[in-house]
């Protein structure tokens, strides 16, 4: 049966990808002011990302498994062991969570004792955001995903051994997998809304989950794609056709329409409704952000329509590569663009009010200036810091994953489903 | 060489049925002259589609003072019907063309009745606008078109006239989408038959031969609409939400609505599917093509987009608390605590915690449950429109405004009449066109059929060779 064997030739290339990674954060930690709000922002930022990408791989699984879908078997073990990294995407939060008790960062707001006691809608607040339910909140919801993710692959493991015509182990994994989605539903809203969207701590939308959801999913769907065509060039996934590009990237292409239409209707509603509350965060990102705003929007929307509308395209390796790297890096931008304004602000209050002198007035001058343009790398754009930072958190997500997909076949053999996988045209 | 099928796979099409037998089966209904049972039930559809011509002439002669719409609700039943029916105009879209692209073989047996509902229902809907104004003559003037008017014209910013584009879009792409799979199921009717019949149906199926040609082009032309279906599956519930959500009235404002009004509806819409599948299985005997396979599906799907309904419901209620705004927070302490708290307890029970039962596989395979389930969450549905638009309305901003809303006689009854209208219509259907794609099942029989998949398979596939042999 077909192994992954994780040479020394691809750790060392994730290695140099990692020491890139931190390099690129120890020097963001040393220029940074003194809040180090570039560091925390970019560690937050990619913690999420990755994160996420891993939860969503479990979501796709369980989805599949509990739809019978057939066509995935054959690809399914690298979702398997995406999944497995929310086990280092937990210890990357809980790092995020030290800071938040350590007072070693500022990427909340709410979590600024003095600040919340003059501030009514933070106190009314304050029964959600403090650092009690974060805490727990990461713990606990993260190691629910994380015990699923390590359940669903330890029947995924037993079936390869249970041959015949005896489904028992995949009946299992359809409880589970199904079990999974409803939690799955909740649990990511109920996060969701403590780790990114309380960067905004006033502001609030209803439909903030499912758009990063759908973030996600595509960031996840993107990856796959390259991770699977990468291997292929290794000499891996020999079966694996160009019919499960095309589903691959049916899937990116319908779910990036998606993630535009949550996007739209959120703009949508509160460029309507014009309720400052609301509106002071798109105008935020509309008057200091512009080109990330719509760069978001052309990088994940317009480009993977025109790409993948093309049946011809949607099943060649190169293109594929090439539209997926772009989309992937547009969901990046777009998680850069839910996290650095709102942080960048509460740093300029907060430096306005605590910092040392000096300092203090020129933050003073910009918390107060807001439209004024503020130009700021690492912030405004993406640096060259923010690009390595994202490289060596890619390693470690990929070293973690073929350190997993190394412990088991990549042919999922005695899956239901495999013979219709192998066969799969569509 | 037949596609390969997964052991694990239950049959879709029961009773190891030959390409004549599914023809047989299916056209057969529309040969007989009609049962008691189905002119009983004309009869009923009938009697309600006449009380509804009679409430519409009540509303149009008297005004809309004979509804009890008041100082601050401006709308009641009338759009809670709308939307209602709207939601159920959503499955079959869905069926055809979303699940089409998901390559799921068990919307054959049931998406010729759910795109036939779905016209149907969006029919209904589109009355009570139309009623609303009034003036009923005057409905054209909802069309941006040069007139002498003057100032009387479309409003393009607003989502009642984005509601007319929608809808008018949704209802012809359905519809076309409807008829181009009937063409080759009429013409196989057609074949049967004889004299007046065979050349009414002759018509109706556009002189199709059968032709390598016309399969072809039939295939484009279904691919083609449903790529143009998908998007107007989520677009047209989008807009109905936008007819609250872009106002700032607090329980309306909330961006959440788009996506959670359109999950509702396919909810709503396969919940009516159910409802009316099962009774027409069992009246024109198409149990082997409606098995219960394809009702467990349904029911997961049901499940599926009831846990989505709660999961919106939750987060609009704990958002609302952590806005910090105090009129978003009230919106919502009236709605679950309000005069009109036996709406939102209708609406919880029937929407999200009542489906939670389909967790268990006998349940949702039992067909007495999912019967009574399935009028259970069109009553739900029918009431979070009502929560969301009575509760709202009937308490605005100004506490000495505040009123209490029920119907008059005219509202319900024409709520009841649009029921009949849409049974007359469905009726109709069952008696002229196949209620199961004939084609489209037989396409699927060398993947679904018992003979060639499940457990019994080898064992009636043996039988039946010896017997032909």
């Amino acid at each position: 049966m077909e192994r992954f064997v994780f040479d020394s030739k691809i750790k060392n290339v994730l290695f140099g990808f990692m020491g890139l990674g931190v390099l690129c954060l120890a020097i963001t930690f040393f220029i940074d002011d003194e809040l180090h709000t570039r560091f925390w922002t970019n560690f937050l930022h990619n913690s999420v990302f990755f994160t996420g990408i891993a939860f969503i791989s479990l979501f796709i699984l369980s989805a599949f498994i509990t739809a019978w879908a057939g066509w995935y078997a054959l690809i399914k073990r690298i979702w398997e062991a995406y999944s497995l990294f929310l086990i280092p995407g937990l210890v990357l939060m809980l790092i995020v969570v030290i800071g938040l008790w350590g007072g070693f960062h500022h990427l909340y707001h709410w979590a600024d004792a003095e600040a919340v006691a003059e501030d009514s809608i933070l106190l009314g607040k304050k029964g959600f955001l403090n650092k009690g339910w974060y805490t727990v909140g990461t713990l606990i919801i993260v190691g629910i995903w994380i015990f699923f993710a390590t359940k669903l692959r330890q029947l995924s493991l037993r079936e390869d051994e249970n041959q015949g015509m005896n489904f028992a182990v995949h009946r299992q994994m359809r409880v589970w997998a199904a079990a999974f989605l409803p939690i799955a539903g909740f649990s990511s809203a109920a996060i969701i809304w403590q780790w990114v969207m309380s960067v905004d701590a006033h502001w609030y939308s209803t439909l903030f989950a499912w758009y990063t959801g759908a973030s996600w999913f595509v960031s996840a769907m993107t990856l796959t794609i390259m991770t699977l065509i990468l291997l292929k060039n290794l000499g891996y996934f020999a079966k694996v056709t160009p019919e499960h590009l095309r589903d691959l990237g049916k899937y990116t292409f319908a779910f990036s329409i998606f993630w535009t239409y949550l996007w739209f209707s959120q703009y949508m509603l509160i460029w309507y409704g014009n309720v400052g509350e609301e509106t002071i965060y798109f105008r935020e990102r509309l008057d200091n952000y512009p080109v990330l705003f719509f760069g978001n929007l052309v990088l994940n929307f317009v480009l993977p329509f025109f790409i993948l509308i093309r049946e011809d395209n949607i099943r060649k390796y190169g293109t594929m590569m090439f539209a997926s790297a772009f989309v992937f890096i547009g969901h990046w931008i777009d998680f850069f663009l839910m996290i650095k304004p709102g942080a960048l602000h509460t740093a300029h209050e907060t430096l306005a009010h605590h910092g040392a002198t000096a300092e203090a007035a020129e933050h003073a001058a910009e918390a107060g200036h807001h439209a004024a343009s503020t130009f700021e790398i690492g912030f405004t754009v993406p640096g060259f810091l923010e690009f390595g930072t994202m490289l060596g958190f890619l390693a470690l997500f990929l070293f973690v994953v073929f350190r997993n997909m190394a412990k088991a076949p990549l042919d999922a053999v005695n899956d239901p489903y495999y013979a219709e996988s192998l066969q799969h045209h569509a | 060489m037949s596609a390969v099928v997964s052991p694990i796979r239950e049959p879709l099409i029961t009773g190891g049925k030959s390409y004549h037998q599914i023809t047989e089966d299916i056209c057969s209904p529309t040969e007989r002259t009609p049962t008691t049972a189905w002119v009983i039930a004309f009869i009923l559809a009938v009697a309600g589609l006449a009380f509804y011509v009679f409430c519409v002439g009540w509303t149009i002669w008297q005004g809309i003072g004979s509804w009890n719409l008041n100082r601050t609700i401006g709308w009641g039943w009338d759009i809670t019907n709308f939307v209602w029916w709207v939601g159920i105009g959503h499955a079959g879209t869905l069926i055809s063309a979303i699940l089409l692209l998901f390559r799921q073989k068990w919307r054959t047996g049931v998406n010729r009745a759910a795109e036939a509902m779905t016209i149907f229902a969006v029919i209904c809907a589109g009355q009570f606008p139309l009623i609303h104004m009034g003036r009923l003559w005057l409905g054209f003037f909802i069309f941006p078109y040069p007139n002498t008017r003057g100032p009387l014209w479309v409003n393009f910013n607003s989502p009642l006239l984005w509601d007319v584009f929608a809808i008018s879009t949704y209802f012809t792409v359905s519809l076309l989408f409807w008829y181009t799979g009937l063409v080759p199921d009429f013409a196989t009717v057609r074949d049967r038959a004889k004299g007046l019949r065979k050349r009414m149906y002759n018509v109706l199926a556009f002189g199709w031969t059968g032709s390598a040609k016309h399969w072809q082009r039939w295939e484009t032309l279904s691919k083609i609409l449903a790529g143009l279906a998908t998007p107007l599956v989520l677009s047209v519930h989008t807009i109905v939400s936008f007819d609250f959500a872009t106002s700032v009235i607090p329980g309306w404002h909330t961006t959440i609505f788009p996506p959670y009004f359109v999950a509702g509806a396919i909810f709503s819409g396969f919940a009516m599917v159910q409802t009316l599948m099962l009774i027409t299985r069992k009246v024109l005997n198409l149990e082997d093509y409606i098995t219960i396979e394809h009702i467990d599906s349904m029911n997961k799907v049901i499940l599926l987009t009831g846990t989505i309904v709660g999961v919106a419901y939750l987060t609009e209620l704990f958002i609302a608390w952590y806005s910090g705004y105090i009129y978003e927070q009230f919106a919502f302490y009236n709605r679950v605590l309000g005069p009109y708290w036996w709406s939102y307890v209708g609406m919880m029970s029937c929407n999200v915690l009542s489906p939670q039962i389909f967790w268990w596989r006998s349940i949702r395979r039992n067909i007495l449950i999912t019967f009574l389930m399935s009028i259970f969450v069109n009553i739900g549905m029918w009431f979070e429109r009502f929560v969301i638009i009575a509760s709202t309305l009937a308490r605005d901003y100004i506490p000495s405004s505040w009123s209490y809303y029920t119907p008059t006689w005219v509202e319900i009854g024409l709520f009841i009449g649009t029921l009949g209208l849409f049974s007359t219509c469905y009726l109709i259907f069952t008696r002229i066109a196949p209620v199961v794609a004939i084609a489209e099942i037989k396409s699927i029989l060398k993947t679904g059929g018992d003979q060639y998949v499940g457990p019994n398979a080898h064992a009636h596939h043996a039988s039946e060779q010896t017997t032909t042999h």
